[in-house]
């Protein structure tokens, strides 16, 4: 789900930065009010996690690759914004040392995954948590998996109608939304079962180990 | 028959030559681009374009092949801007240079290799929220 560089018109990612950094801004603000030395190494094992999920693709039928992410064990562990800077960490080290996704692309992942991905993790998991803790971490896992593919989706769609040239080629990503939004959403929703299921076990283990550690 | 007549029909016989299509089969040296998800799966049958450095229209455009190669006879020298996408938003933007007689080298790669890089990224993230957590004991105290 990394946008690499290239599939993005500068009209999309400029507003984009923009946008992320009085949000990043926000939350390191947030983050240094909250977090204290109890939670940190805790908070680092699940980004170090993160990141090494985001770095093992999984192979598809038909010959794409998907990955999990660790976005919504992060959201319901550690909260919305500290896991938007966490994930947005993450996908500045991969793209800035590592070559995966792209550095003009950084904000728009950061803004999919980390924030809007979070977002509705938590919401889900907050709205189904009293009812089935379950079925809530489950549930987060799928939303925080389907939620940026969407945007993303979105996003790339968009850009045939955006930036063209005068002959009316596409100067970026080629594909609209009847291709994109289909092409990305449904690889995704299904492998949001897994990230589903991530989201469960990952949870159910950090609070064991959390109460170990307390004791 | 009349000759202005003859020469119309001779004229139409050489439009209609034009259309004719031709093929020769030679061998030549070209630069292979082999492309694969992070797990090696193939990126096939996928398209992409390939521009000279700073050019607008593209050298060459086509598919990948079932092994996600392209192969690639540059016309001249230089560098080259190769550009690949699938319709599920993967893709891939890099240069490569081709001179004559010399190894063509993809640049703008990644440092490390795959498990290095992981290792790398995890220990880079781990060194950074190390320091964050001198920064919260030294706040404390």
């Amino acid at each position: 789900m990394h946008l690499p560089d290239g599939f993005l018109s500068p009209q999309t990612y400029l507003p984009a930065y923009g946008l992320a950094a009085g949000l990043w801004w926000l939350a390191a603000r947030r983050l240094r009010r909250t977090l204290d030395a109890e939670r940190l190494p805790w908070l680092a094992a699940v980004t170090a996690l993160a990141f090494v999920l985001m770095m093992l693709a999984l192979p598809l039928p038909g010959g794409s690759s998907v990955h999990a992410t660790g976005v919504a064990l992060l959201a319901v562990n550690f909260g919305v914004w500290t896991a938007f800077l966490a994930i947005s960490l993450v996908l500045a080290l991969q793209a800035l040392l590592f070559g995966v996704g792209g550095v003009t692309a950084l904000a728009v992942n950061a803004l999919a995954l980390g924030l809007l991905g979070s977002a509705a993790a938590w919401l889900a998991w907050r709205a189904v948590q009293p009812v089935h803790e379950v079925l809530a971490l489950i549930l987060a896992g799928w939303v925080s998996m389907v939620v940026p593919a969407a945007i993303i989706a979105l996003v790339l769609g968009i850009q045939p109608a955006i930036a063209h040239d005068a002959a009316g080629r596409p100067l970026f990503f080629p594909f609209g939304l009847a291709v994109t939004l289909p092409a990305v959403l449904i690889p995704h929703a299904l492998l949001g079962l897994g990230e589903g299921l991530l989201t469960w076990l990952g949870t159910l283990t950090l609070k064991r180990l959390r109460l170990r550690h307390a004791v | 028959m009349s000759t202005p007549l003859l020469l119309l029909l001779c004229l139409c016989a050489t439009s209609a030559l034009a259309h004719e299509l031709h093929h020769e089969v030679s061998q030549a040296q070209a630069v292979v681009i082999r492309l694969t998800y992070g797990d090696d799966t193939p990126f096939a049958f996928e398209a992409y374009e390939i521009y000279p450095e700073g050019g607008k229209l593209p050298a060459q455009v086509g598919r990948t092949d079932a092994q996600g190669r392209v192969a690639f006879l540059p016309p001249q020298a230089g560098r080259w801007r190769v550009k690949t996408w699938s319709e599920d938003g993967h893709g891939l933007e890099f240069t490569l240079e081709t001179g004559v007689g010399t190894t063509p080298a993809a640049e703008d790669r990644p440092l490390y290799e795959r498990h290095g890089r992981i290792v790398a990224g995890v220990a880079l993230i781990l060194g950074l929220f190390g320091v964050l957590n001198l920064y919260l004991k030294r706040k404390k105290s």
